[in-house]
């Protein structure tokens, strides 16, 4: 089951209908699909093979029309036949100038070969109406001609090709009959054709084919019987030039970017035609009566109108009121707040200078008074104080001891007590004094404190001569390093910029070992253990030892290498009480009240530890049973 | 040479630490190189403390322009430092103008600092009890009160015997304890870190 699709309306037929059921035009004979009565008329007018056209040729007589002219619709015929009007009226209507021109159409006219050619041309219209059919398929294009040959009489046995060859050769074999027209035509003219024109102006037939090929002129290209006389003034008068031999044509060399253009042979073929007629029939839309298409109706797009949806939000009073609750605290995060005014006086100002005042009164009353009540600890009872004093009072007069100077000067007042007493010994000796300092401040430490202890040792006025300050050594832990192996590659000269290794005593030094001692006054753990660590290996037992002058801070970290066997550290002073004690073992008793300051401060630290501890426990437990209680 | 610069310095950093190291065992062979090695860390210890002088002077005059009230200090800071050069360039590092802004600026400045450490440390001693305290806040409490009791003797009272005995195996039996402790910590960490950075593993110094 096929329907047809009407030309006109587009609209689909049942293949029964002969004409459109809408807008009643003709449909079997626009060709779209063929009934099998046309197929049955094709059939008969092209012959299935050429040995049976040539057959029928030979038996052909002028007779009535061909079976084709009966095929053909009256609306073709028609058509045929408003084509062929013009060219019949025309001689009627012509001027005389159409006319001249027409008569040099007649007088170019192409050779018969064509004919064929220009016959087969002539019937392109009819041709394409038929391949549309499907009928023209299985005619070979020879047959077509040959039918041609029928309709006008002519027999012809012989191939379009061969038959234009033996043409060019000959004159055409059937005179033509002058028509009535042309008679008249000529009766009416001054140029007399019957032996008017002179063979010299006859065109060459190269001249005639080529005029023929670029006149354009209506009813030329048409089959018109040549007069006789034409013929024979034209071809018998001047007998064609021996043509040269063309020579053949050799084959043009394709670039490679050409023939690179070339399409591939291998094309991909045509996809196969789906088949659809399964499918079905679009019924509605622009594409209605097309099959396997997409429908282009609206309905399945058409928009809905959306569903409606309450913006009501549902809270209950418990939420209500917690957003407003935080909408209050945001607002008032967003009002600026007055600044609070810091107080001064607060209890807890008051108790901090209540501390002050009883720490540092009693303290600087007993620096003022220069109290001596309380008893100066004995140096037995303070590790390392009589070894020190034992070390030091075994060095040789005159020999040169390195004095580090590494603490800060806010330890002055718990250290100063110990490294009085320390230059004091040294100076009663006659020890040259070699300082030197890994802190920045080191240096005007150390010669602020060799100036005091030079100034009043045994009442002299003048400073202790025999030392040299060789200052601030970098390089932490690597300087105390380069200064145990090469101190004179370390540091070669003394702040003055004397060159202090060339000249006595320190011109026998060339390590730390050369040192009577090395002693090292710190206040930090890490110092003291660089010290320790990076001098100590290079000194050997029977080289001078390593004392240590430290911080009450400092003595847990130090006390272990004192206490080490072999010990690492030969004797050491720690703290204001080690001091104390060094003091004592070397026989000067400070009158400064140093030592009962300590002891006072000491003492009222101890006791407002206690108190304060105590109140703030019966504060605390009066918080914790108001606690309780509410 | 993103690539090649930090292995550059990984294999300055370990060869220079091999060569200062194996000169502990084999002096006699590496001494010179190590003296030199040493030399050139000092000096460039000593340029870095230039450098960390210029840096804190570029910081403080920048916080003159942009701190507001707050840059007095910067101001201060700078003023005493020009002032300090000058007077140390002009007397010398142990001249008596430079003793003399030492022993009465420095000294007591530094003092006074530690004094109030000492009364803060005091306040709080008292005030520790007054929030509800652990039972390692009552033990560091008597520990403090043990040692200042042992370290002098208490005015008026004199020295107490049986508490400068405690005082005394505090500091010599816990405390060592602790140092000791301590001690080998840092050691056995500064024998790994040196491994680590003669290795490779660890570079301080970028890359």
């Amino acid at each position: 089951m096929t329907d047809i699709i009407c030309p006109l309306c587009g609209k689909p037929n049942p293949e029964e209908l002969d004409e459109c059921q809408y807008c009643q035009a003709p449909l079997k004979v626009a060709g779209f699909i063929a009934s099998p009565e046309d197929q049955e008329d094709f059939s008969q007018i092209f012959p299935p093979s050429p040995d049976q056209a040539g057959e029928e040729d030979q038996d052909t007589q002028p007779e009535p029309p061909p079976p084709s002219e009966q095929s053909i619709p009256d609306w073709l015929k028609q058509t045929e036949a408003s084509f062929l009007k013009p060219s019949e009226l025309e001689p009627e209507e012509l001027s005389s100038e159409q006319l001249s021109e027409q008569i040099d159409a007649l007088i170019n006219l192409p050779s018969t070969p064509a004919e064929p050619q220009k016959s087969a041309i002539d019937d392109e219209w009819l041709t394409s109406l038929l391949s549309e059919a499907g009928a023209i398929e299985s005619i070979p294009e020879g047959e077509v001609l040959l039918e041609r040959a029928v309709e006008t009489g002519e027999e012809t046995s012989t191939p379009a090709g061969e038959e234009t060859t033996q043409e060019e050769e000959e004159p055409p074999a059937v005179p033509a009959e002058r028509p009535a027209w042309l008679t008249n035509l000529e009766a009416s003219s001054n140029i007399k054709l019957d032996g008017g024109m002179q063979p010299s102006e006859v065109p060459e037939p190269e001249e005639q084919e080529a005029s023929v090929e670029e006149t354009d002129v209506p009813g030329a290209s048409e089959h018109v019987e040549i007069p006789d006389w034409i013929s024979k003034v034209s071809f018998e008068e001047v007998p064609p030039e021996p043509k040269e031999p063309e020579p053949p044509i050799e084959p043009a060399e394709i670039p490679g970017w050409l023939e690179a253009l070339r399409p591939s042979e291998e094309a991909t073929p045509t996809a196969p035609v789906e088949d659809v007629s399964a499918a079905d029939v679009v019924t509605a839309g622009p594409l209605v009566g097309l099959r396997g298409v997409i429908s282009a109706h609206p309905s399945a797009i058409q928009a809905r109108k959306p569903p409606t949806y309450s913006i009501k939000l549902r809270v209950t009073e418990e939420q209500r009121a917690r957003v407003q609750m935080m909408e209050e605290l945001l607002a008032e995060e967003q009002k600026p707040k007055p600044p609070t005014s810091k107080r001064i006086i607060t209890s807890q100002n008051i108790f901090r200078l209540a501390i002050a005042l009883v720490l540092i009164l009693p303290i600087v009353w007993m620096i003022i008074a220069k109290s001596q009540q309380s008893p100066l600890p004995q140096p037995g009872n303070y590790p390392g104080v009589i070894d020190f004093f034992q070390q030091v009072q075994q060095l040789p007069a005159g020999a040169p001891v390195l004095v580090a100077f590494d603490y800060e000067p806010g330890f002055s007042g718990e250290m100063n007590s110990a490294v009085s007493t320390l230059l004091s010994q040294l100076m009663a000796k006659n020890t040259y004094l070699t300082l030197v300092t890994t802190a920045p401040s080191g240096v005007a430490l150390a010669e602020s404190l060799v100036k005091d202890a030079g100034t009043g040792l045994a009442g002299s006025l003048s400073s202790y001569p025999y030392y040299t300050d060789l200052g601030y050594l970098p390089g932490g832990t690597m300087g105390l390093l380069g200064l145990a192996s090469s101190p004179k590659t370390v540091l070669p000269y003394s702040l003055e910029g004397i060159d202090v290794w060339a000249s006595a005593p320190l011109n026998t030094v060339s390590s730390v070992t050369d040192f009577g001692a090395v002693i090292v006054i710190t206040d930090d753990p890490d110092t003291a253990r660089a010290w320790i660590e990076q001098v100590g290996p290079v000194l050997r037992a029977e080289d001078g030892p390593i004392l240590m002058v430290t911080s009450s801070q400092a003595e847990p970290l130090i006390r272990p290498y004192y206490e080490a066997s072999p010990s690492q550290v030969q004797g050491m002073v720690a703290g204001l009480a080690g001091g104390q004690a060094y003091s004592r073992a070397v026989g000067r008793q400070p009158q400064n009240g140093v030592w009962d300051a300590f002891s006072m401060g000491v003492t009222v630290s101890i006791l407002i530890i206690l108190i304060g501890g105590i109140i703030s426990m019966v504060f605390m437990l009066q918080a914790s049973a108001r606690k309780r209680e509410d | 040479m993103k690539r090649i610069l930090p292995i550059t310095n990984a294999v300055i950093a370990v060869v220079s630490g091999l060569i200062v190291l194996f000169g502990y065992f084999f002096p006699g062979l590496l001494s010179g190189i190590q003296s030199v090695l040493i030399s050139w860390a000092i000096i460039i210890a000593a340029f870095a403390l230039l450098v960390g002088v210029f840096n804190l002077v570029m910081v403080h005059w920048k916080k003159t322009g942009t701190e507001g009230s707050n840059s007095i200090y910067s101001i201060v800071l700078l003023i005493s430092l020009f002032i300090t050069i000058i007077v140390a360039g002009l007397s010398g590092p142990t001249g008596s103008w430079t003793l003399w802004i030492f022993n009465n600026f420095q000294v007591p400045i530094e003092v006074s600092l530690l004094a109030v450490l000492a009364i803060v440390l005091l306040y709080a001693g008292a005030r520790l009890l007054s929030r509800k305290p652990k039972w390692y806040t009552i033990l560091f409490l008597i520990t403090v009160l043990l040692v200042l009791v042992g370290s002098a003797p208490l005015f008026l009272a004199g020295e107490s015997a049986p508490l400068s005995a405690l005082r005394i195996w505090l500091s010599q039996v816990p405390a060592i304890a602790g140092a000791r402790g301590l001690l080998l910590g840092v050691a056995l960490g500064t024998v790994a870190t040196g491994i680590r950075i003669l290795i490779g593993i660890d570079r301080p110094y970028g890359g």
